[in-house]
């Protein structure tokens, strides 16, 4: 890929060690300016320490970042391009939302009238206007990280770093949120970091996604594409509801893959993977694209797109239903319907058949 | 107070700490009573006056000793605080706790007479290094550096009143969050400037403390003064040296109702601005809810 204008961020060979442990190890990622990019992965794993160190709170152990072009190693937060929404308790206690607001310019030394004007615009893009007046506790969770917002987008700087900013509020405040958090950031055009371990705010939020875990970046690709088409294992465990399967392949020699699974033999799309025969490979299909079937005798699974099982048990999550099968090897499969659990379902045990299309099941070589 | 509580019990409790508080407080108040004595102690008349005050102030040495108290308070003050407030600052961020908290705290517990003379000791030799290494260079410029003096007494009594400070400013910094500092530095601030700006206003209180705390430990201090002090007196040391002297006169009752009056009025203010300040911020945390964190 090659830019006309450098990227707003480059991570090159990043790692960053806290004594003998390894929080992050050779990370590299580049992020377009304009670009809401979401580093998404599991508690531990990293992200935190990646943004901090993109935005100079933490010196790296070893390699570099670059901010438009610019290697940042050496400077600290406040000579950056970048600014920063904290996961709570960031707001200065003493100052009211005006005073936190501004605090930024005032530092920069912008004449009083300006600062009021930028002040206003930007609690008007926050939806604050009303309360320009209160003091940080006088406002609810929401209002605070707003008023987080309002006081990063106010500087024009041109990357904007969150860390976690709707951890603290409820799921449907969050959900709001997130869109907010979209709309804004389309409006104001910035590049937007965004941290989290909610897969749902990153697929609202993101154009693009990182996943980290173990110090590592798995994987970065668009939204729908990690969602869909996954191309490690991890991300298929991590993100959606997968059904991750191990198996060993027994035939490698067409487009597609022949591996065996639990006694059954699966076809799955090469996609021009280095595979060879024997091999222990993952395959995994998400659970919505798994549809059960009840057996009758002279089914045999055959077509490799299909596997046998014993029902389990179902489990109502209102807008979906799970059905847990368990395959002869022991392993669990899941399948989601969207359907009411009132319809006659299979006797626990009942021998039932779990069936995909061949563009659901992807194969994993790692 | 518990509501199954035998309210006999809880009056006992207030009962207890009141003649604790009496005990401690009775000689110093019996002092003050006297101190307004026309007749002086033991007198069988008791007659109000401000006559022993009016001789305090109109005494040359005695004013002259209040003059070098108040300079000595204030420049351990202006010393000891910010050094308190440093020591506090890096010990938040520092790693390894324990040595340095450990460092810090020593001079609490080494008695006073010990601290002061071996303090008195180091200065006598560091005088005789400093004349010698004038000596060599030909100059008699370092010989009064260590000789006893302000400085000295200074020096002993910052070590004494640091300990004090540290805790006192440690305790309000126990409330301040770092994502403040960060967050200012993300907007723009410098480390100093985001220090200044943001957290010292919420530590604050606890500097105000640490500087009254301060003055107020300079003026009863005799011990390490007296050992340390150069060619002049303090308002402590006068007083002391003339009740070994000539015994208490009614001057000295006046003297030391004064220094007790001072202590009481600075402690007694910190402690009803602190309440009056934690009652408004109770006000008003109670008409908002929470703010929802997790
Ligand atoms: N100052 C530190 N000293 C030692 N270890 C640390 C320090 N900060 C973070 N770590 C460790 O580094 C690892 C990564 O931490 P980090 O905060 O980046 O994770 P995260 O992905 O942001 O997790 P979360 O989703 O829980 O916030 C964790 O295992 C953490 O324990
Ligand atoms: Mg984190």
């Amino acid at each position: 890929m090659t830019f006309q204008t450098p990227p707003a961020v480059e991570v090159r060979n990043l790692a960053k060690h806290y004594g003998d442990f390894v929080a992050l190890k050779n990370v590299n990622v580049t992020i377009a300016a304009g670009e809401y990019f979401v580093l998404l992965g599991p508690s531990g794993g990293g992200k935190t320490t990646l943004l901090r160190t993109i935005g100079g709170f933490q010196k790296p152990t070893s390699g570099d970042v670059f901010l438009h072009g610019k290697s940042v190693g050496h400077l600290p937060p406040d000579k950056r391009p970048t600014t920063m929404v904290f996961q709570a308790y960031a707001l200065f206690p003493h100052m009211n939302v005006t005073q936190n607001v501004g605090y930024g310019l005032k530092v920069a030394g912008l004449p009083k009238a300006q600062i009021a004007d930028k002040v206003a615009h930007a609690l008007d893009q926050v939806g604050l206007t009303k309360f320009a007046q209160r003091k940080p506790h006088e406002l609810s969770g929401g209002q605070q990280q707003r008023v987080q917002l309002a006081r990063a987008i106010v500087l024009d700087r041109d990357i904007l770093l969150l860390d976690e900013p709707l951890a603290a509020l409820d799921a449907q405040l969050r959900k709001d949120m997130c869109l907010e958090l979209k709309h804004l950031q389309e409006k104001v055009g910035i590049t937007f970091i965004h941290v989290t371990h909610n897969q749902e705010e990153a697929m609202t939020v993101a154009d693009r996604i990182a996943l980290i875990a173990n110090g590592d970046l798995v994987e970065v690709g668009r939204a729908r594409d990690i969602y869909r088409a996954p191309e490690k294992s991890f991300t298929a465990s991590f993100v959606g509801e997968n059904n991750v399967l191990k198996g060993k392949v027994s035939d490698a020699n067409g487009v597609s893959v022949t591996v065996d699974v639990a006694g059954a033999k699966l076809q799955v799309a090469k996609r021009d993977l280095p595979v060879s025969t024997g091999q222990n490979v993952t395959l995994s299909i998400r659970s919505e694209c798994v549809a059960l079937e009840t057996v009758n005798d002279s089914n045999a699974p055959t077509d490799g797109l299909s596997m046998l099982g014993a029902y389990d048990e179902s489990v109502y999550l209102g807008l979906t239903t799970s059905h847990l099968v368990r395959l002869p090897d022991g392993t669990e499969m899941v399948s989601r319907i969207i359907a009411d659990a009132d319809d006659t379902l299979p006797v626990n045990g009942a021998p039932v058949r779990l069936r995909w299309k061949p563009t659901d099941i992807r194969l994993h070589v790692e | 107070m518990n509501e199954y509580e035998n309210p006999w019990f809880h009056g006992l409790k207030w009962a207890y700490l009141l003649l604790v508080v009496l005990t401690l407080m009775a000689p110093v108040l019996y002092v003050m009573y006297i101190s307004f004595n026309a007749n002086g102690f033991g007198a069988n008349e008791y007659v109000f006056t401000l006559e022993w005050y009016g001789l305090i102030f109109s005494d040359e040495l005695l004013i002259g000793a209040l003059r070098w108290t108040l300079m000595l308070a204030i420049v351990v003050t202006l010393v000891a605080v910010p050094m308190a407030l440093l020591a506090a600052k890096y010990y938040k961020a520092a790693d390894n706790k324990l040595f340095p908290v450990f460092l810090l705290l020593a001079p609490l517990f080494v008695p006073p007479d010990i601290l002061g003379s071996a303090l008195l000791v180091s200065f006598k030799n560091l005088n005789a290094v400093f004349i010698w290494i004038g000596d060599g260079l030909g100059t008699s410029m370092f010989d009064s550096w260590f000789r006893l003096s302000f400085l000295t007494a200074t020096i002993g009594l910052i070590i004494y009143t640091i300990p004090y400070s540290f805790v006192v400013i440690l305790i309000t910094m126990g409330r301040y969050r770092k994502e403040q500092t960060e967050a200012a530095r993300a907007c723009g601030a410098s480390g100093w400037r985001a220090f200044w700006d943001i957290e010292f206003p919420q530590i604050r209180a606890g500097v105000f403390s640490a500087s009254a705390f301060t003055v107020i430990l300079v003026f009863n201090e005799y011990t390490r003064t007296s050992l340390l002090k150069g060619g002049f007196d303090t308002f402590t040391t006068v007083l002391i040296s003339q009740m070994l002297n000539t015994g208490m006169s009614p001057q000295s009752y006046a003297m030391s109702a004064m220094i007790s009056f001072v202590a009481i009025a600075a402690i007694g203010g910190i402690i009803i601005l602190t309440l009056i300040r934690a009652e408004a911020l109770a006000r008003i945390a109670r008409g908002k809810a929470e703010p929802v964190m997790s």
